[in-house]
Order: C-alpha cells, then sequence, then structure tokens
C-alpha cells in the first residue's frame, strides 16, 4: 500500500544534537513536529519556537464563570426565587455571597485548567502512530526523537529528509499511518 | 540548554559589589526626611500627636519591610530553597535596617513618656474619653491594663526589635562567612535558626502590630491583624526584592545570574501573596460585618461614617484604595506571565504594592486622629505631608543602611550548596 506514511522519524543520541535539529526544523517553518525525549529538556520549547501554552487562558475564562456564578446562585435564591431576611443583612450584599463565589472561583479555574489541558494536549490518546516504531522504546532510555508530520504543508519526504539528515539526524524512518 | 552556558559556576561574579554613590544621597535625603518631620512640630496649629501618628506611619511601614526580608530569609532556609539563594544575600543586607529602626523608633517612645497620651490613648488614665469617663474608669481598658501599659509597651518595643536584630545578626554572619570558607554546617545554622526563629517573628510581629497600631483603638478585637500585618511585610518585602532584582540587573551585577525564571518565581510568590492578603483582610471585613457587634463594627465605622451617618474620605480610601488597589490591580496584573517576566513591568507592579502597602498603614492608622466629635479626621489633610516626610527620612535611613551593607559582602552566596541550582534555575 503505497499510501502517504504518518511522518519521519529521526534519530538523536545527545540532547545538544537534537536541540539543534529542533532550532533547525523550527527555522524551516514546519508546524505540525514533535520531539520525543526520556527526560524534559530545558529550553527545548524555545528551541522549538513553542509559545507559551493557552491553558492559562482556559483557566481564567473558568475562573470568572465560576466567580459570576456564585454570585448570581447567590442573588437569585435569596434575594429574587426567595427573598428571606436573614440576620438582619439586605437580601443581596456581595459581602455573604463572597465566601461562595470565591469557592467557586477556585472550582471552576480547577476544573477549567484540568480539561483545558487534556483537550489541549489531545487527551485522552489511546494510540498514536510513533508507537509502531520499533526502537520507540528507547525514547524512554537514552534516545531522542524528532518526528514530523506529513500533514504539515511543508512535508516532502525527499526535502524533509533531506532537512533531517542535514540536521544529523540518524536512521532516518518513514512511519506507517 | 546553550542560553544557561554563561551562568557555569566558573562565570559567578565573585566580586564584592561596588559601593553605589547613592548612599550618600540617601543618608541625606533620610536626614532632610527626618528633619522635616520634627519641623512640623514647630508650624502653629500642627499638633504634636498628628505629626507623632504620621511618623508612626513611616515607622511600621519600613519595619513591616524590614520584618519581610527577615521573613523571606527564614522561609528561604526552612524550605531549604534553591531558587531564590541568589536573591537572598539581598534581604540580607535588607535586615541591616533593623538596628536604624529601632534608633528611630525611640523618638516616640520619648514623646509618650513626656505625654502620654499622646499617641496611644490608653497609656494615660487619666485621658478623657469621647462621652465624658476616662481610660482608667474603662472596664474595658482595666481588663486589658496587664498587656496595655507604658511600661510593658516599652519592654515589649525594644525586646521584639532585639530579637529581630538578634535573627538578623545570626542570618548575616552565618551568611557571609559561608563565602570565605564555604562550610556547609553555616547552612545547617540558618536552618535551625529559620526553625526557631519562625515561630519568634511570627509573635513578635503580631504583638509589634498589636501593641503599635491596633492598640490606637484598644477597645476593637479582631484575630486577623497579626495575619493581615505579615501579609503586608511579606507582600513588601517580595516588592522590594523585584526592585532591587531589577536595578542590580540594569546595573550589571545581575547579568548572567537571574534568568526569566527567578522573575517569574517571585512574582508567583507576589501573586500568591496578594490573595493571601485579600483573603485575610476580607475575612476580618466579612466576620465584623457579619456578626454585626457595636464593639466591632466601630472601628470600620470610624472608618466609613461620621458621626452623622454622611459618609467620610476614609470610605473611598477603602473601596478604591484597598479593595481595588491593593487587590484587584495588583491580582489581575500578576495573572499574566509576560508581566511577571518583563522587567520593567513587574518593577511598576512592585512600586505599586508598597506605594499602596503604604496607603493601607495610613488606613489603619491616621483615622485614630480625631475630632471634637470623635470622627475621624479626613484622610486628604495636612497630616499626608508628615507621612510622606516620615517615609521619606526613616525610607532613606533604611536605604543607606542596605546601602552600606552592600559592598560588604559577595553579591551572592557563591558557596551556598545549592547556588548552581540557584543559578540554572528552571520552571
Amino acid at each position: 500500500m503505497a499510501a502517504q506514511p504518518y511522518g519521519l522519524i529521526a534519530t538523536f543520541t545527545t540532547t545538544p544534537a537534537l536541540y539543534h535539529a529542533a532550532e533547525q526544523v523550527r527555522d524551516a517553518g514546519y508546524r505540525y513536529w514533535d520531539c520525543i525525549t526520556p527526560f524534559p529538556v530545558h529550553g527545548l520549547d524555545k528551541a522549538m519556537g513553542l509559545r507559551r501554552s493557552i491553558v492559562p487562558r482556559i483557566s481564567l475564562a473558568g475562573g470568572i464563570t465560576g466567580f459570576i456564578t456564585g454570585m448570581t446562585m447567590i442573588w437569585w435564591t435569596a434575594a429574587w426565587d426567595y427573598p428571606l431576611v436573614v440576620g438582619g443583612k439586605p437580601h443581596f450584599s456581595p459581602m455573604y455571597a463572597f465566601p461562595v463565589s470565591y469557592e467557586l472561583t477556585i472550582l471552576f479555574t480547577a476544573f477549567a485548567t484540568i480539561i483545558g489541558m487534556f483537550v489541549v494536549n489531545g487527551l485522552p490518546m489511546h494510540y498514536h502512530p510513533v508507537l509502531k516504531y520499533e526502537h520507540i522504546r528507547r525514547g524512554m532510555d537514552d534516545t531522542f526523537f524528532v518526528v514530523i508530520e506529513a500533514r504539515d504543508p511543508r512535508f516532502n519526504l525527499a526535502n524533509t529528509k533531506a532537512l533531517l539528515e542535514k540536521a544529523g539526524g540518524v536512521s532516518i524512518t518513514e512511519l506507517e499511518s | 540548554m546553550s542560553a544557561h552556558a554563561a551562568t557555569a559556576p566558573g562565570a559567578i561574579p565573585a566580586a564584592h559589589p561596588s559601593a553605589p554613590a547613592a548612599a550618600g544621597t540617601a543618608l541625606l535625603v533620610g536626614l532632610v526626611g527626618l528633619g522635616l518631620t520634627a519641623l512640623a512640630l514647630i508650624i502653629p496649629g500642627v499638633t504634636a500627636s498628628a505629626v507623632a501618628t504620621s511618623y508612626l506611619v513611616g515607622i511600621t511601614f519600613w519595619t513591616a519591610m524590614a520584618i519581610g526580608m527577615l521573613l523571606m530569609v527564614l522561609i528561604h532556609h526552612i524550605l531549604d530553597a534553591s531558587w531564590s539563594v541568589v536573591i537572598r544575600r539581598q534581604w540580607e543586607h535588607g535586615l541591616a535596617s533593623f538596628k536604624w529602626l529601632a534608633v528611630l523608633f525611640v523618638p516616640l517612645i520619648l514623646a509618650s513618656w513626656f505625654q502620654r497620651d499622646l499617641i496611644w490613648p490608653w497609656m494615660n488614665p487619666a485621658h478623657e474619653l469621647h462621652g465624658g469617663h476616662t481610660v482608667g474608669h474603662d472596664p474595658l481598658y482595666l481588663k486589658k491594663e496587664g498587656f496595655l501599659n507604658f511600661n510593658t509597651f516599652v519592654i515589649g518595643t525594644a525586646a521584639f526589635f532585639l530579637l529581630w536584630m538578634w535573627l538578623s545578626a545570626r542570618l548575616r554572619r552565618a551568611s557571609f562567612q559561608q563565602d570565605s570558607d564555604g562550610d556547609v554546617r553555616w547552612t545547617f545554622m540558618n536552618r535551625k535558626t529559620a526553625a526557631f526563629g519562625i515561630p519568634i517573628v511570627a509573635l513578635t510581629l503580631t504583638a509589634a502590630v498589636i501593641y503599635w497600631v491596633k492598640s490606637l483603638e484598644y477597645h476593637w478585637f479582631s484575630t486577623m491583624y497579626g495575619v493581615w500585618f505579615f501579609s503586608n511585610c511579606v507582600r513588601g518585602a517580595l516588592s522590594i526584592g523585584v526592585i532591587i532584582m531589577v536595578w542590580l540587573y540594569r546595573r550589571g551585577d545581575y547579568k548572567g545570574v537571574l534568568n526569566t525564571n527567578h522573575f517569574h518565581s517571585i512574582g508567583q510568590l507576589m501573586l500568591a501573596f496578594t490573595v493571601f492578603w485579600a483573603y485575610v483582610t476580607f475575612s476580618q471585613y466579612f466576620l465584623i460585618w457579619n456578626a454585626n457587634m457595636p464593639e466591632e463594627t466601630f472601628w470600620y465605622n470610624l472608618r466609613e461614617v461620621n458621626h452623622d451617618g454622611s459618609p467620610n474620605q476614609w470610605k473611598w480610601v477603602g473601596i478604591y484604595g484597598i479593595l481595588f488597589g491593593h487587590f484587584f490591580i495588583p491580582f489581575f496584573a500578576l495573572l499574566s506571565y509576560r508581566y511577571k517576566v518583563t522587567h520593567h513591568t513587574i518593577r511598576r507592579i512592585a512600586y505599586w504594592i508598597l506605594a499602596i502597602i503604604l496607603l493601607d498603614m495610613c488606613y489603619n492608622i491616621l483615622p485614630a486622629l480625631k475630632d471634637a466629635e470623635g470622627d475621624s479626621l479626613p484622610f486628604l489633610s495636612f497630616n499626608l505631608l508628615w507621612v510622606l516626610t516620615s517615609v521619606v527620612g526613616i525610607g532613606g535611613i533604611c536605604v543607606w543602611s542596605y546601602l552600606r551593607s552592600l559592598p560588604t559582602a559577595k553579591l551572592i552566596p557563591i558557596r551556598d550548596p545549592r547556588i548552581t541550582e540557584s543559578l540554572t534555575d528552571h520552571e
């Protein structure tokens, strides 16, 4: 079957080699690609040209939603749906609605952060084409990989292969999709 | 990776930082500020009690900064922290200000000796309360007499300063000594100092703020007060840390030492303590609002309404200055990663927080000055001038003591066991 491969995988044996290869792939303008490392390599996100995660924005949105939910809920129950005087206090005051709103801010922020992290990471992911590569387990031990996906608009079997070779990658292999 | 090659241990700036020419200027500014504060006393129409209370704002503000720096060093040691090693040294220099603060507190004690109710009405049993009777016949005072009297105040204040100076001296000596001999026992010694120092500082700062500030309204009850002061102390120390970091970075000393993550980490702590401060301050207000007991609410009433029910200026200070200025503005600004790691932005936030801590001190202290009706004097008054001269005066002395200490030790604790970790700090 001469179907389009999932992408190309190249092997690197040292962190500096991987780091500089990442810089070259980044500068070549690729978007759909990744590095596989056995441990976090500090500064690799910069070498890959990754921007900061958008999860904090999702958290903020969750927090604001939680705060508004808390305030609205207290106002609706205490001042609108069933107005009741408690302790001589006004039907609604942001004062006593605050502890509840505060808790809901934290709760919704936590939910938004967890859900946002899962969505942004594409989790849960039970299968990935890279797993078919026979040497991929070394990526959890002592070897580094760069994977460039075929769906990348700049992907071209020959040119991409040349780029990875130039970057110092060895055992460049096509991945089955 | 390669970005940190320049911070390999071999490239650690081992020299002592040069003595800045600004030290002399700071001393001069300090003396001029103190002089102007003293001059205010001879202006006709200005009461000594207004000047002394304004001076109390200044001394409380700067003592809070020093306590905060002491706490940061202690917390650093008890947690065996690594990222903050390179910044810790600057706080250690800041601790040099305690002895001068102790000296600068003496005028308040002397003035209170000559006129017992100059600042704290409870020091004089014959002080007349609003409504006719005297402090000496006030049952609420008599119950607290063993704690609130001139002698315990003086002994307490002296003890607080001595304890803070003693802890500071231990921490500074061990840290500076390690620069020359590299002995790890200094680190262990400081960890032990931290273990008993943190409870000591927690108790003394609480007692100090109760004596100096809270007792201005000795009828009042609030269990949050010490914690409120603590959070201001730490917020101030973190802000001063940021200002020094940016200053020394721009001067060149910290080039190759500080990276983005140091700013991110200290910015995160600033955010955390902004939330903590808000939690404590709101809790104090909320519990009093909810219980609605006159012996507690009067403290906030003084800061909201006059005796005829009309709002006074402190109400707007409370809403716009304290609620928005002290919480919402720094909170939303510090949420941003970019603001935390951009030097000029995080420094601007730090200056803002320091200014608002000063406003918070004014909010807590100045309404103790009252007119004949028992209403708090307005916020916008000439008293702010004496607050300003006091803060500049005492601040000048504190900055001078820091700058004087700066060239006496290396820029960073080069032989701290965690120095390499700190230099290559990552998220």
